[in-house]
């Protein structure tokens, strides 16, 4: 029996649990979070209250833009929850692909058949492309079908183009954990440079826009390159969304380089 | 290609360590190949790098009269591979696990995996991480043995099965080789592989100390000699025995009007029996080789003591 992408079948099809839990987690914030709208980013009172935070932490949380539709769902849902969700997400995908299969020990048993290690990295991070554009697009559609009703007033291609960079973000920090994990044969090691790259992403941002002294910062952090210039409000940076996959993809390269020169389970 | 696997000056390092210091061995095509050796000696290392799992700091190697390291997958459908430790994906039934490693390596007959499923006694249908870790090990031979492939390589093959399962194993290691696969095993102790290895290699500490037949094994293997005789004096007894090759830890004693004698034998039965004809034996026990002892003997020194190489 032969089929095309074995590897890919296997580790897409495998991981329906996980993929189906994540979806859910990510239409619950979607439906948590956007219905709400007019009670909150849209009424008065609640920008009396923002305005009288402190305006770092205004700024560290991207409340600032709250006051709209599109500055809304950019700050709580693509800049925030749901920004959180995915990472996670991906970089558990990512360490586990290469780095977490080898600890476990079942990619010697794997390697041991009838693959190459190249194609072992690139189909299993091709499962981990397509499971996060699956939930990119789901909270495209869930955006989209509460626009009316949440009063978003959200422009269809500027969500299209948040969406594209929402996943460009995961990518780079999943397949920051695809390296890492492969590079070292460690599920750990991985998932620590996976959250680095989101965490240390999430808090230069936060940090850059305090003042003009630290805004180097921004330039270091890919949350900041994703979504500094507020995507859902104003439209993507197309050359953002094309450093966040294109680096995404380099990451994916190097991964199947690492694990063709090294020894493995030893 | 009469050989299937040769092995020439293996090395392998890990940073500083060197766990391989230049191994040789050949494995002929259509027979069963045995590696047996203590813990960490580098049994496991040495199937990996045949595989392509570790490569070799240094040294050749051909399995099926290809390099492993440049031959890629289309080598690797050819073989059958059980790692020493064996981890299974848990969330998934037996069934389905192997229609994944089917999807990756060589064509297998409809039906085959059922009937050696059956053949070990083992429920295809339960899930993965419910499975003893006896039927796990199953699991893993099933996924070694059902493409026929031309080579097998068992890393501790009957670890962790029972005895009745045991025999079922070497009994189709046995029918692979008389179909003609070539099977390489490992094992730490002898015992488990004498039955069904044409060929046995004994690796201690990354050295191969000798490569012997089990029959030659045999022939220098140890044996307890028990005997009773009537009619002849304990020293009498002692002075002919001690002129047999081979015999030692000799003990005599006087019972009645004859002797009870034990001893240890080394080497070829015939000068004692020559010997022994000259008795009025009333009792005489001539024990199975203890291949253990003898190749315990072997870890022990690396000049490999007692067996001719």
């Amino acid at each position: 029996m032969k089929t095309t992408l074995p590897l890919f079948t296997r580790a897409f099809v495998d991981s329906w649990r996980s993929t189906l839990g994540w979806a859910a987690g990510l239409a619950f914030a979607v439906f948590l979070y956007l219905p709400l709208y007019p009670s909150i980013g849209g009424s008065a009172e609640m920008q009396n209250m923002i305005d009288a935070l402190p305006p770092e932490m205004t700024k560290a949380l991207n409340y600032d833009q709250i006051a709209t539709g599109p500055g809304y769902t950019q700050a709580t849902l693509f800049g925030l929850i749901g920004f959180m969700l995915m990472t996670i997400a991906s970089v558990a995908w990512g360490a586990a692909a290469v780095g977490g299969d080898e600890e476990s020990g079942q990619l010697e048993l794997t390697l041991a058949h009838g693959v190459t290690r190249v194609q072992v990295v690139l189909e299993r991070a091709l499962a981990l492309f397509l499971r996060v554009i699956l939930l990119s697009v789901l909270v495209f559609v869930l955006v989209r079908l509460l626009n009316d009703s949440a009063r978003l007033d959200i422009m269809p291609e500027n969500l299209f183009g948040a969406a594209v960079l929402f996943a460009g973000l995961s990518l780079l920090t999943g397949t920051a954990a695809l390296f890492a994990g492969t590079l070292t044969g460690r599920r750990t090691y991985g998932l620590a440079a996976g959250a680095a790259v989101g965490v240390l992403g999430y808090v230069f941002n936060a940090v850059g826009r305090q003042s003009k002294d630290v805004e180097w910062l921004l330039g270091l952090s890919p949350y900041h390159w994703a979504y500094g210039n507020s995507p859902v409000a104003g439209g993507a940076d197309w050359a953002a969304a094309g450093w966040l996959w294109g680096i995404s993809v380099t990451l994916v390269l190097l991964s199947a380089v690492a694990l063709d020169r090294r020894d493995v389970g030893a | 290609m009469s050989q299937a696997i040769v092995v020439q000056s293996l090395t392998k390092k890990f940073g500083n360590r060197e766990v391989l210091h230049g191994i040789d061995f050949t494995v002929e095509r259509g027979t069963v190949f045995g590696m047996i050796g203590p813990n960490g000696a580098g049994k496991t290392t040495t199937m990996r790098c045949l595989l392509d799992i570790i490569r070799p700091s240094s040294g050749s190697s051909r399995v099926l009269g290809e390099d492993p390291r440049r031959a890629g997958p289309e080598l690797r459908r050819r073989i059958g591979y059980l790692p020493g430790e064996l981890f299974l994906e848990g969330r998934i039934t037996g069934r389905k696990l192997l229609s994944h490693y089917e999807a990756i390596s060589g064509p297998v007959k409809r039906g085959h995996i059922d009937a050696l499923a059956e053949r070990l006694d083992l429920d295809l249908d339960r899930h993965t991480r419910k499975l003893s870790k006896g039927n796990r090990q199953k699991l893993g031979l099933v996924q070694a043995f059902m493409h026929d492939p031309e080579l097998l390589v068992l890393d501790e093959p009957t670890s962790g099965l029972d005895p009745l399962v045991q025999q079922e194993f070497l009994a189709m290691v046995k029918e692979s080789r008389d179909k003609g696969q070539t099977i390489f095993l490992s094992s730490h102790v002898l015992s488990e592989v004498q039955q069904a290895a044409d060929e046995v290699a004994i690796l201690r500490d990354g050295h191969i100390v000798t490569v012997a037949s089990v029959a030659r094994l045999r022939e220098s293997a140890v044996r307890h000699v028990r005997l009773s005789a009537t009619g002849i004096s304990a020293d009498d007894a002692g002075a002919m025995l001690r002129r047999v090759p081979g015999i030692a830890r000799l003990e005599v004693l006087d019972s009645g009007d004859g002797v009870e004698l034990s001893a240890t034998l080394e080497g070829a039965i015939q000068p004692l029996l020559h010997v022994l004809s000259g008795l009025q034996l009333t009792d005489l026990v001539l024990e199975e080789p203890d291949l253990e002892e003898s190749v315990l003997k072997m870890y022990g020194s690396l000049a490999g003591n007692g067996v001719r190489p």
